[in-house]
């Protein structure tokens, strides 16, 4: 699904290079479709979600919202876990990144819900740099899924990607687009 | 024949360079190893820590074939896979950082044995008689004299040599063969920074056999301004020790500061504890920027290659020291004294001088003629803001900042005179410089940092070099059975998501009482910080490694120290034999000492084959998010590996399912990660219930303090029985493990690997 386009990532010092890099999307209905048609999602959620606000909210809480829209099951790394809780809404797992990352690789993984290795992992909330790294590694040694980010930064080592945003209001428009696109159907 | 012919030259030969003769302990399986002698070790290693490799790059770049796509299962023209790729590119980073090392030894010991001669005899004081633990259990030899370091250094560089000739185009072809390869640099590289510090302390007469060391000056604003001042960047203390010797010698160190950034700090602070100590390898380049280090003199490692250009732009003089950074300058070794130091004051002249004696003195006489006539203040708060005006938003400084913060808003908050901004990103700079060379305007950034810059002075404990026999021997019971629930060693460079994070590690855990050790920058980075009575980490708690203690073992080579206590445990404690019997000593400490690496800011090299030599001797590492940029880690996954060991008394494999150490070399993204992971990697199948019930309760405390509350959900899998179970959670943990169903496993009496994969070291040898 990756494309042959050199397109540059926002903190280009870190994770600049590649030739097969991430489908650029802008729209949130072209990845509500992408999410609609995994089999098993999985929702992986960084300690930069409990950092930034977007609007009034909190990102987790659009983290949530998604996960709550198609019923994802979500992973919660390093200390996210506890606002999950706060919040009423137990992640289905915990494994910190590299830990999650380990498991997506092996294709006979049953999943954080025991229904077998998801098809779609979508990540957000993490550096860029460890998170392209992450990417890197399923992009070379997961060829079973396909991976997207939700984070306002290109991520050239996922699957698919939204471009790097500089006004936080279109990433906010995003996010509640996508949000509204999957509770459609 | 022929062959069996071969193989007696070489052990008599092996046998002739480690002294068999003399008979200090029988002689293992392995002295001085090759390539294929432990790679059963690492195989056993490997089935269970995997490689888990994350790409930097979809290519490969090294010969005229490529560069060739290596995505989607498809092979260089070479044939090699991505992951292979990755191995090999693995095992070049080792062998850059073990022949950083192994060179700077085989340097620092020409110039010691010309000193002293080669005769010289290795005496590290009278608490410190096993004074070589990683040569004598890797060659087989016990050093007694300078030139005996000669023999393991030697050993050192053939085997890097034939490693290296493994990278090569179109040979090796197995990522875990590579690993393997890795595994061997990683421990030569413990045996190379062994031979470098036992030199230095031997023929610089360095601090041995004492752990209350002095406590000397750290922090940019720790030297005097008003002085000539003479900075050292590097790591090798060839020419910092004749500078010291000359001020001394011609009654001028009272007039002259001399400190240093980076290793070469660490090891002139150990020669004489008035040299002061800037500051880790993060503040290199804001250190020289801020012009105030009259003459700057480099040697080797971490340096910046653009040290010319940058010390012209503060006015500074410099004097590269050392062959292997000469910067294109001119070689002034046979010059005339009177002449170069002529052609620096007057023409601004920079030089290479490899003659230690004459650099020492041109440098002093170069600083005392300039200093007068430069201006050495720090920036002001009005100049700062004054500079910052200039900023446009415009973005550009974040995309290129390696941790990835917004300076630009720093910097535009000091052109409104607030300056909180541009202080908290100062403690989350690295230092590359990336943002100002980026700028479109040209604003110096890292001059405006100078405003957010602390001006405090510290604190750090000066270098002790080896850990006391006589320490090991009080702790080595406590910390097998768990009763000291581990040794935490904070390692490394000075690439951190923060730099605040380390000082609050060491803060954490040696108020647990674990033993905590720390080297090189990071050891300078630990005392950048102060307790609300005023105190550093190094005055709040005591040296010594016990319970408790705050540990400097030294600058990078000193890390040979922290692997050599855990092999002097096994050693001294346990009195296992460690002759040449790597495996036993590496099992011992895997299955029985509770100790853990944490290399936060890891980005060197040197960072990445020390590491990897803590990975084979059974130390797992953790690193920061930064080294994910490694491109491996060795992670086991808990619920689908294998946990076997041997019960050593009973003979019997036994599935533990405990995963205890469960990785091997591990990346946290957040502090708040590292902290619980920290005692949980400390664990071990060998730990007694009251040992195990002390880290659990470490484990559990720090999990719910940042964490957020809760048990840690693997939990269940190191409790083996109701006596583990700590006292001050008990029926929280008792309840969780009724509602799971967990049930009682009999602790293993003897654990190791030993006899569960194809050795010649017999099960026997682990019983002591």
């Amino acid at each position: 699904m990756s494309q042959l386009a050199p397109l540059m990532p926002y903190h280009r010092v870190n994770i600049l290079t590649g030739t097969r890099t991430a489908r650029l999307v802008e729209d949130p209905v072209e990845y509500a479709k992408q999410i609609q048609k995994a089999q098993r999602p999985l929702l992986v959620l960084g300690p930069r979600l409990l950092k930034i606000t977007l609007g009034e909210r909190l990102l987790i809480e659009y983290a949530l919202d998604i996960a709550k829209a198609k019923n994802i099951p979500t992973c919660a790394t390093a200390t996210v876990k506890s606002k999950m809780v706060e919040l009423g809404v137990p992640p289905d797992s915990v494994y910190d990144i590299v830990e999650i990352v380990n498991a997506l690789k092996d294709p006979n993984w049953r999943g954080v819900r025991k229904e077998g290795n998801h098809d779609l992992v979508l990540f957000f909330g993490f550096r860029t740099d460890l998170g392209e790294q992450g990417l890197s590694v399923l992009k070379h040694f997961a060829p079973h899924l396909k991976t997207m980010t939700l984070c306002k930064y290109y991520y050239p080592h996922a699957d698919f990607s939204l471009p790097n945003m500089r006004k936080d209001e279109q990433w906010k428009s995003f996010l509640e687009g996508l949000i509204e696109n999957l509770k459609k159907e | 024949m022929a062959e069996l012919k071969e193989i007696t030259r070489k052990l008599k030969e092996i046998h002739e360079k480690i002294k068999s003769e003399i008979p200090w302990e029988p002689i293992g399986h392995t002295p001085m190893p090759e390539i294929a002698d432990l790679r059963n070790w690492d195989m056993k290693l490997l089935q269970t820590y995997k490689p888990f490799y994350a790409p930097f790059c979809d290519l490969c770049c090294f010969c005229t074939y490529g560069k060739c796509d290596l995505t989607e299962d498809r092979r260089g023209a070479c044939g090699i896979d991505i992951g292979t790729q990755q191995a090999r590119f693995v095992l070049l980073a080792c062998l850059m950082g073990c022949s950083a090392h192994a060179s700077h030894a085989g340097h620092i010991l020409e110039v010691l044995i010309e000193k002293h001669g080669p005769d010289k005899k290795i005496n590290l004081g009278t608490s410190v008689e096993l004074e070589a633990p990683n040569i004598r259990t890797v060659l087989g030899l016990k050093p007694e004299t300078l030139g005996d370091l000669k023999i393991a250094i030697e050993y050192v560089y053939k085997e890097i040599a034939h490693l290296l000739d493994s990278t090569h185009m179109g040979q090796e072809g197995s990522c875990l063969d590579y690993e393997s390869k890795s595994l061997h640099a990683g421990m030569l590289d413990h045996v190379g920074m062994e031979v470098a510090d036992i030199a230095q302390i031997v023929g610089f007469n360095y601090p041995t056999s004492v752990a209350n060391t002095p406590l000397v000056d750290l922090g940019w604003n720790s030297v005097d301004k008003t002085k000539p001042i003479i900075c050292f960047i590097g790591h090798n203390p060839a020419t910092s020790t004749v500078v010291i010797d000359y001020l001394q010698e011609n009654n001028l160190y009272d007039k002259v500061e001399v400190c240093g950034v980076c290793c070469t700090a660490l090891e002139t602070t150990r020669y004489s504890d008035r040299a002061k100590v800037i500051g880790p390898f993060s503040r290199q380049l804001f250190y020289i920027r801020s012009g105030i280090a009259d003459v700057i003199m480099t040697d080797e490692q971490c340096i910046r290659t653009d040290m010319p250009q940058e010390a012209t732009k503060a006015g500074s003089a410099l004097i590269a020291t050392l062959d292997k950074v000469m910067y294109g300058l001119e070689d002034a070794t046979e010059m005339d004294t009177g002449e170069i130091v002529k052609k620096m004051v007057e023409e601004k002249k920079h030089f290479a001088i490899l003659d230690g004696k004459k650099a020492a003195e041109v440098a002093v006489k170069v600083a005392m003629a300039i200093a007068p006539q430069r201006r050495k203040q720090w920036l002001t708060e009005q100049e700062a803001t004054e500079l910052a005006k200039k900023c446009g938003l415009c973005g550009m400084c974040e995309q290129v900042c390696p941790n990835l913060f917004d300076i630009g808003r720093g910097v535009n908050e000091v052109a409104k005179g607030n300056y909180e901004v541009i202080r908290e990103i100062f403690n989350l700079c690295v230092g590359c410089g990336k943002c100002e060379e980026e700028c479109p305007r040209n604003i110096p950034i890292l001059k405006i940092m100078q405003v957010g810059a602390s001006k405090e002075t510290y604190k750090i404990r000066a270098g002790r070099g080896p850990i006391m026999d006589t320490e090991i021997r009080t702790v080595g019971a406590p910390i097998t059975l768990g009763t000291i629930p581990g040794v935490v060693a904070l390692v490394g460079c000075s690439n951190f998501p923060d730099i605040r994070d380390l000082a609050e590690i060491v803060d954490e855990f040696a108020r647990r009482k674990y033993i905590v050790v720390v080297s090189g920058c990071t050891a300078m980075a630990v005392g950048m910080w102060k307790d609300a009575d005023g105190k550093t980490i190094y005055e709040k708690y005591p040296p010594e490694f016990d319970a408790g203690g705050v540990v400097n073992v030294g600058s990078c080579v000193a890390n040979s120290h922290i692997s050599g206590a855990a092999i002097k445990i096994a050693n001294i404690f346990a009195a296992l034999p460690l002759r040449a019997n790597y495996e036993v000593m590496a099992d011992y400490v895997l299955n029985r000492v509770g100790a853990v690496g944490i290399a936060w800011g890891a980005y060197s090299q040197k960072a990445a084959s020390i590491a990897t030599g803590f990975n084979r001797l059974g130390v797992p590492v953790i690193l920061g998010p930064h080294s994910s940029k490694y491109r491996r880690l060795y992670l086991s996954r808990k619920d689908e590996d294998e946990w076997k060991v041997m019960d050593a008394r009973k003979k019997q494999i036994v599935e533990t399912g405990e995963p205890s150490p469960e990785h091997l070399a591990y990346v946290c993204e957040t502090k708040e990660k590292a902290m619980v992971m920290i005692p949980k990697l400390c664990i071990r199948k060998n730990d007694t219930p009251q040992g195990r019930a002390i880290k659990l309760n470490h484990y559990i405390s720090l999990y719910k303090k940042y964490m957020g509350g809760g048990l840690p959900e693997d939990l269940p899998l190191y409790v083996r029985r109701d006596a583990d179970i700590p006292l001050v959670y008990k029926k929280e943990v008792k309840a969780y493990l009724t509602q799971i169903g967990w049930k009682p496993k009999e602790p293993v009496g003897l654990p190791t690997l030993i006899g569960t994969y194809p050795t010649k070291v017999p099960v026997d040898s682990v019983i002591h």
